[in-house]
């Protein structure tokens, strides 16, 4: 590569220097936390007295994410097979296929995108009931 | 004293963004002798994945593909599905998705350019085109629900209709951007440190440029006005008003001229969007997925991305699974051909800028 | 040009997929002739990829060459049938610089010799034994099922039908009961 002169093209990025007077781009996190859109696809929820256990969740999911379960809680007198839909969050991949193809609208995706965990069977994750 | 004769990898780790593949090099001294390169450490079986998946199923997964640009790989899919099974799509749909297109078009070129000062060692203007990727990305959170990973254009329409106030956003980000972008022209483009560097270097020869399969950049750095909008136009980029441009010399400087020039034009394409989007249907009704069978017939869809030409191969087989998709990107070979043949009698220093100009990214090498 | 192709070699299986895609059928043995012929007579000299897709219940692998113009405005596929037990055809890397690593992806994946490309080393793959991956008789599933561990805490995932089944038999059967008890009750009476 040969030395040309090029006064310009030494003296122009001098501009960076404006950064020092402008506002960062970057937040004080965990001080200031950033606002989540609407509509972001976060962890799950699913509405138990409207769920009624038809597993088409589980037959949708590509990564074979969903076990469907008995619990110990009041289920929906609807729900054919009593048993409800939990997560592995190892699998999933947050496509939201199974909200899209549930009946009656109970699984649903919610803005909570943190989850931190010693235990690896944390990550079989059961949707809160909201 | 004559110079030792030593082979070394230029390895997974580089200075500037360019992914996870290596080079090994034949070095006498300092000029390289013979390159081979090595991809391997991004493969996941794409192709073997998607024989035991619906077509829904399957278009879930078709984003990961390509890191850096997962859009034109979502529009290529759902092409080739619409192709093959018949399906219309409305008008209001196909601006939203040229919309999507040239946002994400105007995403990759900003990482483009974080990896290309990388290389060079001006690490500012990194940080800078990061920070200003990130408001497109806050866009697409808005719009589609997740930052980099859409899963958004969805065969037969677009998944999800455009929130209120979306225009408006994107109206005062364009604004923004125009201003921004002469800044990156005096801290980068016109810099002469990036200069002595880039001119001279990584020179293509335009004679075999085009039956040797090269695409995108390459192409128009040797002055070929090539470009999958114009020569064979899809969706409704031939109601839109806009150029290609092209510089003669070849080498990086040039390549690096031509990929400022588009990002003006892609601010161009999105005002005319955002000024023509009509109203009407975002998404045709679907059979169920157990029940949405391909017929028996295979295509060939294609689409620009923003480092070239990336095509699919799709066939289908009477059943509700896909029996073949291979999905051939832009690097494949700008990785292995192209890139062996410019690093012959070049410097060390200068392999990682020929690696950034030429666009090369190995998740899409090796699927 | 479908007319002087249909003359030479004697295929009548020409389809026009779209304007400006095409798509032509030969034997074997005469693909390379074809592509000579539409590569000097008509201009499409760009090699853009070649696939292959596995029609096992056929017993042949389908592998097509795409190529489009030097203008890139047509582009046309070339598919040809080859057995699936002895794969092997003549390579095209001596016309074709790019035909080489486009052969040694399909070699390794398929398990398909071309015949005078000399690079087929391996290229995604490490100290890969068993089939090729993408033959269909390669089964992912049974694979990992037999040389991977899974973790453990889903084995109680249950299948939705049997036990929709099962509680359907056990309200029918707690139904006859009672009714048995009523009438047993009425009876005693």
């Amino acid at each position: 590569m040969k030395w040309s002169v090029d006064i310009k093209g030494v003296i122009s990025p001098l501009k960076i220097l404006n950064a020092f007077w402008q506002k960062p781009n970057t937040i004080a996190y965990p001080a200031v936390k950033k606002e989540t859109a609407k509509g972001y696809r976060g962890f799950h929820t699913n509405l138990l007295a409207d769920c009624i256990g038809c597993a088409n969740c589980q037959d949708v999911c590509m990564n074979d994410a969903i076990d469907m379960i008995k619990v110990d809680t009041e289920y929906n007198a609807k729900n054919s097979s009593q048993c409800i839909p939990r997560i592995d969050y190892g699998r999933c991949c947050w496509c939201a296929l199974c909200t899209d193809v549930c009946p009656p609208n109970s699984l649903k995706l919610d803005e909570e995108f943190v989850g931190v965990s010693k235990y690896a069977s944390d990550f079989l994750y059961m949707p809160k009931d909201k | 004293m004559e110079n030792k004769h030593i082979t070394i990898f230029h390895g997974p780790q580089h200075p500037g963004i360019t992914g996870n593949m290596s080079v090994e090099l034949d070095l006498i001294g300092e000029t390289i002798q013979k390159a081979t390169t090595h991809v391997g450490y991004l493969h996941r079986g794409f192709e073997k994945l998607i024989e035991r998946r619906t077509v829904i199923q399957a278009f879930t997964i078709v984003c990961r593909i390509c890191v850096p640009e997962p859009d034109p790989n979502e529009a290529n899919f759902a092409m080739a599905v619409e192709e093959l099974t018949g399906l219309e799509v409305s008008p209001r749909a196909q601006y939203i998705r040229v919309m999507v297109l040239e946002l994400s078009r105007l995403a990759a070129q900003f990482l483009w350019m974080a990896g290309q000062s990388g290389s060079v060692g001006l690490y500012a203007v990194g940080q800078w085109a990061i920070a200003d990727r990130d408001l497109i990305l806050d866009l697409f959170e808005e719009l589609t629900g997740a930052r980099v990973y859409h899963m958004y254009i969805y065969p037969g329409g677009v998944r999800r209709d455009l929130p209120e106030g979306f225009l408006q956003k994107v109206q005062k980000l364009l604004i923004y951007m125009k201003k921004r972008l002469l800044d990156y022209d005096d801290i980068f483009i016109n810099n002469a440190s990036f200069k002595n560097r880039a001119i001279g270097v990584g020179v293509v020869n335009k004679d075999e440029a085009i039956q040797n399969a090269y695409v995108g950049q390459v192409l128009r750095g040797c002055g070929i006005k090539a470009d999958v909008r114009k020569d064979a136009p899809y969706l409704v980029y031939n109601e839109l008003d806009f150029e290609v441009p092209t510089q003669e010399a070849g080498d990086v400087y040039a390549r690096a001229l031509v990929r400022r020039a588009e990002m003006d034009q892609s601010v161009h394409i999105l005002e005319q969007v955002i000024a023509k989007m009509p109203e009407g249907e975002i998404m045709n009704k679907l059979p169920t997925h157990r029940k949405f069978k391909l017929p028996r017939d295979d295509t060939w869809v294609k689409v620009e991305s923003a480092r070239g030409e990336f095509a699919y191969y799709m066939a289908g087989d009477g059943s509700e699974n896909i029996r073949r998709m291979q999905v051939r990107g832009p690097s494949l070979v700008h990785g292995f051909t192209l890139l062996e043949k410019l690093l012959v009698g070049q410097e060390l220093s200068d392999v990682a800028l020929i690696m950034n100009s030429l666009g090369i990214c190995p998740p899409e090498i090796e699927r | 040009m479908f007319d002087a192709i249909k003359n030479q070699f004697a295929t009548d299986d020409i389809l026009i997929k779209r304007a400006d895609l095409y798509k032509v059928n030969v034997t074997r043995q005469r693909v390379f002739e074809l592509i000579t012929f539409i590569g000097n007579n008509y201009n499409y000299k760009t090699l853009n990829a070649i696939t292959c897709t596995d029609w096992i219940e056929e017993g042949h692998f389908a592998l097509t060459y795409i190529i489009s113009t030097l203008d890139r405005k047509s582009t046309i596929m070339v598919q040809t049938m080859i057995n699936r037990e002895e794969a092997h055809i003549d390579s095209l890397s001596k016309e074709f610089i790019q035909a080489e690593i486009f052969e040694r992806d399909l070699a390794e994946m398929y398990g398909i010799n071309f015949i005078g490309n000399d690079n087929l080393k391996e290229l995604s793959l490490e100290n890969w034994i068993h089939t090729p991956p993408l033959r269909r008789e390669f089964d992912t599933l049974e694979f990992v099922n037999n040389n991977l561990t899974f973790r453990e805490g889903r084995e109680d995932n249950l299948d939705v039908k049997v036990e929709m089944k099962r509680i359907r038999a056990e309200k029918k059967a707690a139904k006859e009961a009672a009714k048995k008890l009523e009438e047993e009750v009425k009876d005693g009476k």
